[in-house]
């Protein structure tokens, strides 16, 4: 393959939207052409670059769009969903056996609870959706027994709220259990951003230095970082911002490394920006790590 | 019967539950899918207010025709082509109006309101800050410059992650339609941020 073709397949393969076969073809190309190798560095700096569009914050107008929208499917005329769903749930309740010695009365009124607490509005007193229940729980087992009873057993979570000051010892341990909570970044987002006044404490500062290092949100990062900025100069923080300007895969997060590591001159960090003018694509950060380097009177480059 | 409702429900057996007209199971679809559907709106549009009117729309449209979900493709493609949908008919109307509509002038200049809504980053040295604005405007205005089809792959692709087969399948397209676009898309953008390199 020619330069010019090896060059139009750059955005794809950065993608990892090309075959293995022009996959192989490609890296063995670079590994021949510096031309295409300086042009495919300018490729994925270009490619970095394209984060710092800024992400939107669309929390607040989300829980305004979901009210609007429910408020628009009440309103609904009957015929649409609603009324297709009363009309199927009458259909499947007619499946159902109806043993003959019960009174009719009995299952019609039975039916008429049923039906007027499910389809009752709001307002009214009818069900609230299911999302709005503060109780949420998963059926683990169910067991028959022989009497025709059955034995189900539930997990249940039931929500509390706890308050307290941040400086009481069961806040903390509950914020920093929502630091390690895997499945909600906004939690540890929220719980980092109440953490950072408190990195003074040890424990605090070192599930900061661990959300900084492992975390995979680079939101969580940056909050984390933000908690480390009055301790730039402890040697456990600076290991720890060296490896992240070194390795974060995120420019911004890489950005705010660069900018802390540098709050404190001291020799041990010459090598660390000589490192990332090697390797470093975003140009902001190169042009930091040469100012410092150049104030600190450093060669740019190892020989 | 709260229980019930709140255990996990397999997606299939939720849609389902919703297309027999259960409002907790169309809302929990709703929930699942929302957020990402309103921050490719935002992200699209770059307007709030036009970001609430295609979340209503889309999510308006799903309601009235879930009924005709036949499970010939995943919910979340089916979702997404309505979404999109609604996104290129407002950027259509954009360019047809020759709007920019996140800027809007006052007193001190022009402002774009897209950009107050940014995520309020770290505090740095106004040097890098500087920057940052710089080509994070750069950025807007070259997504601006692209096709509403070219934008829409583009921000699909390269922010939403999506493969390119579903990109195609999304927009009623052939995988390598939606590949020609983003080549397209991609030139554009990288010319028009030269500045930035």
């Amino acid at each position: 393959m020619k330069c010019a073709e090896i060059i139009d397949q750059f955005s794809f393969y950065s993608y990892g939207e090309v075959s293995s076969e022009l996959e192989e073809r490609i890296e063995s190309h670079l590994a021949e052409c510096a031309a295409c190798r300086l042009e495919f560095a300018r490729h994925q700096a270009f490619m970095d670059s394209l984060d710092q569009r800024g992400e939107l914050n669309e929390g607040a107008l989300l829980i305004s769009c979901r009210a609007d929208l429910r408020r628009r499917l009440t309103a609904q005329p009957a015929g649409s969903q609603r009324w297709t769903g009363l009309l199927a749930s009458l259909r499947d309740f007619s499946h159902f056996h109806i043993p003959l010695r019960v009174p009719v009365g009995a299952m019609a009124l039975l039916a008429l609870g049923w039906f007027g607490a499910r389809y009752t509005p709001e307002k009214f007193g009818g069900m609230r959706a299911g999302l709005a229940q503060p109780m949420f729980s998963n059926v683990q087992s169910i067991q028959q027994g022989d009497s025709g009873k059955v034995q189900i057993a539930v997990d249940e979570v039931q929500r509390r709220v706890v308050t307290g000051d941040l400086t009481e010892p069961r806040i903390q341990q509950l914020l920093l259990d929502a630091v390690r909570d895997e499945s909600n970044p906004g939690v540890r987002v929220e719980s980092i951003g109440a953490l950072k006044n408190s990195a003074e404490s040890e424990e605090v500062r070192r599930a900061l230095i661990d959300a900084v290092s492992h975390d995979p949100n680079a939101g969580v990062r940056l909050k984390a970082l933000e908690g480390l900025k009055p301790y730039a100069g402890d040697p456990s923080v600076r290991k720890t911002l060296a490896n992240v300007l070194l390795k974060d895969e995120n420019p911004g997060v890489r950005v705010q490394a660069i900018d802390l590591l540098t709050t404190h001159h001291d020799d041990s960090i010459v090598g660390v920006l000589q490192d990332v003018m090697q390797k470093e694509d975003d140009g902001y950060i190169r042009a930091r790590a040469r100012n410092l380097l150049e104030t600190m009177k450093a060669s740019v480059g190892t020989y | 019967m709260g229980a019930i409702l709140a255990a996990p429900l397999d997606e299939a057996d939720l849609i389902r539950t919703a297309q027999r007209g259960d409002q907790d199971a169309f809302e929990k679809l709703v929930r699942t899918y929302d957020q990402s559907v309103l921050r490719l709106a935002m992200n699209l549009l770059r307007s709030p207010d036009e970001a609430r009117d295609v979340y209503q729309e889309a999510f308006l449209k799903v309601y009235r025709n879930l009924h005709s979900f036949r499970f010939d493709c995943s919910f979340h493609t089916w979702l997404y082509r309505i979404v999109t949908n609604v996104c290129l008919d407002h950027l259509r109307r954009r360019k047809v109006r020759k709007e920019e509509s996140t800027v809007v002038e006052t007193p001190d200049g022009p402002v774009d309101q897209a950009a107050r809504l940014t995520e309020e980053g770290p505090s740095g040295n106004p040097e890098r800050q500087a920057w940052n604005r710089e080509l994070s405007e750069g950025i807007r205005t070259a997504l601006d410059a692209l096709t509403p089809r070219e934008r829409t792959v583009f921000e699909l692709r390269h922010y939403e992650g999506m493969r390119l087969r579903a990109i195609g399948e999304i927009l009623g397209t052939t995988e390598e339609a939606a590949k020609n676009c983003l080549f397209r898309a991609t030139q554009k953008m990288r010319a028009s941020l030269e500045t930035f390199a």
